[in-house]
């Protein structure tokens, strides 16, 4: 069969896709929902690096699975492009799908800087489970030693994370002055910088990788900007994700540094929505236009679009970067503004141990970032804070305190949060 | 669903309810052997007693309807039982990722103490008596099961 009809048709089924499918099942139970994706099977994104570590047996996701009865998923197919006006999916296979309404969740493509040798064996991207497999068997094939993660970001270091945990020999190059430069202030990358360094870890900092050099099929060294080399036997390129939208340039939807959305979800043409990784979005902090590509805010979008599409009007109140990250057992929560511009007249509240940093931004009264390292229990208490915008006044000297926590809120907002409203005790 | 309820105005602050918690989650279950002998095993208690100046209460999993911690998941561990309702964390398909204890709003997940799992999701006790023990246990009802 060729031509399918979809009344949703939902493009790209990873965390925001099948959190839109679930709202739409849940606000409009009977009709049908035809999903496209490119991969086999529904697994979990994120578990690749800890598949590479030993921590995780495989890659699969036992929640968010669904009823086959009443949706129908055609896999290992991609969408080449989308006809807007007459509201059609054309899939690579030749297949057409005429839809009602649509949801784009293609999620993010690994950016690939056209490096000299970016091709040799021995250098990847690590974003999907194809990469985890070609990973796996270059590692029984070649026996690499000698590991280079070309960026020291999010992504970067989870996959040094995996690295370290199975005793290679790490190096981590960022070309920034200090690791993970969004999610940690100055102080909090000396913390990390430092825990990593103890545990084994070669960081180059304001360095980047110019040429991966190679002999026949090993890869053998890396050329840094520099001028030096470092021997390397395997690369992990990992600067960054970059929305995947290239088929839709023809579109007519607009698309800036993602797709872009309003508080709806839905894009530049009406009844067609997208979220998760590919999606535009306001900053529920600045008002900034930005995409945030993480987990939690896939879910978040995912869930608005998908309510929306089956009528049920929500709004997203904006997204809000937040990540937890744990190398070499020192752990790290990062929520929100953690690096204020100077003057802005927020207050900064700090927290220096020898293994533990705590960072609280204010801005009138109202926690507008955090960052907390070495201990991050009860970060969820800061985050929620922020997300509902409560003042901090009258507790705020408690914040940075370890045993902090909702006994030390005011007695309205903790009964409420506790039982909930209505049910007070 | 029936859930654990807390009452602030009557917790005077014993801690019975965590060491209830522990024992009945430990490998023997025994208060004595637990706490003498399997100091190293002994598990993190499920419920947590806060404290500040006369005011104390116990706060455990609070099973929220849009629960952030099933929601972010990265495994799907953290899950809802169809059954009772409650949020439940299966703790081998458990690896660590922390996305619960960054997503709990009351800040109830933790790390284990061998910081490979989360170690302090309330289970409800499923399956280990009618009434939790946390409950049963407490001597001035600031903890009840409605």
């Amino acid at each position: 069969m060729n031509e399918l009809h979809a009344p949703y048709l939902i493009i790209g089924f990873s965390v925001a896709g099948r959190w839109g499918a679930r709202a739409i099942r849940e606000n409009d139970p009977g009709t049908p929902i035809v999903a496209v994706s490119d991969e086999r099977g529904w697994y979990s994104r994120p578990l690749i690096t800890y598949v590479l570590g030993g921590k995780s047996r495989g890659v699969d996701h036992t929640g968010l699975l669904f009823d086959a009865t009443s949706l129908a998923v055609l896999e290992g197919e991609r969408v080449e492009r989308l006809d807007t006006i007459n509201r059609v999916a054309f899939l690579r296979s030749g297949k057409r799908i005429f839809f009602e309404k649509a949801l784009l969740a293609p999620g993010g493509v690994p950016i690939v800087p056209p490096l000299e040798g970016i091709t040799e064996r021995g250098v990847f991207t690590f974003t999907g489970k194809g990469d985890l497999e070609k990973m796996r068997q270059f590692l029984e094939e070649v026996h690499p030693k000698r590991v280079l993660i070309l960026g020291g970001g999010f992504i970067g270091l989870k996959t040094c994370e995996a690295f370290m945990h199975r005793g290679f020999e790490v190096t981590v190059v960022e070309l920034s002055s200090r690791l993970l430069p969004l999610m940690l202030d100055e102080d909090g990358s000396r913390y990390l910088e430092k825990a990593l360094v103890q545990a084994g870890v070669k960081v180059v900092l304001g360095e980047t990788v110019v040429a991966f050099e190679g002999s026949g099929q090993k890869l053998t060294q890396a050329l840094l900007r520099g001028g030096k080399h470092l021997p390397v036997d395997c690369a992990v390129v990992a600067v960054g994700v970059r929305p995947n939208v290239e088929w839709l340039q023809d579109s007519g939807i607009e698309i800036r540094k993602g797709i872009v959305v309003d508080e709806f979800q839905e894009t530049s043409k009406k009844g067609i929505f997208a979220a998760g990784d590919v999606a535009e979005t306001r900053n529920f902090l600045t008002g900034e236009r930005n995409v945030v590509a993480i987990w939690p805010e896939a879910v978040r979008q995912g869930k608005v679009a998908g309510a929306n599409m089956a009528g049920t009007r929500i709004s997203y109140p904006g997204s809000l970067p937040l990540n937890v990250l744990d190398l070499g057992g020192v752990a790290l929560v990062s929520a929100g503004l953690v690096n204020p511009p100077q003057g802005g007249g927020f207050e900064v509240l700090v927290r220096k141990e020898k293994d533990e940093y705590m960072k609280v931004v204010l801005e009138n009264e109202c926690i507008v970032g955090i960052i907390m390292l070495g201990r991050i229990e009860k970060s969820g208490i800061y985050i929620r804070l922020l997300r509902e915008r409560i003042p901090v006044t009258g507790f705020k000297e408690r914040l940075l305190d370890p045993k902090f926590g909702l006994v030390n809120l005011p007695r309205e907002f903790r009964k409420s949060w506790v039982e909930g409203v209505g049910v007070e005790v | 669903m029936k859930k654990i309820r807390i009452h602030e105005e009557y917790c005077i602050g014993c801690h019975l309810c965590e060491i209830t918690c522990v024992v009945k989650h430990s490998p023997s279950g025994k208060i004595i052997k637990t706490f003498r002998e399997e100091k190293e095993n002994r598990p993190l208690p499920r419920v947590r007693v806060e404290e500040e100046g006369y005011v104390s209460f116990a706060l455990q999993c609070r099973h929220c309807d849009d629960a952030p911690c099933v929601e972010n998941c990265l495994t799907g561990a953290m899950y809802r039982d169809e059954k009772t309702g409650m949020v439940l964390c299966d703790e081998d398909r458990c690896m660590g990722c922390w996305m619960c204890v960054m997503s709990c709003p009351f800040g109830v997940a933790e790390r284990s103490k061998d910081r490979t799992r989360v170690g302090s999701k309330c289970d409800g006790c499923v399956g280990k008596g009618e009434v939790p023990p946390c409950v049963e246990n407490c001597p001035n009802e600031a903890l009840t099961y409605e």
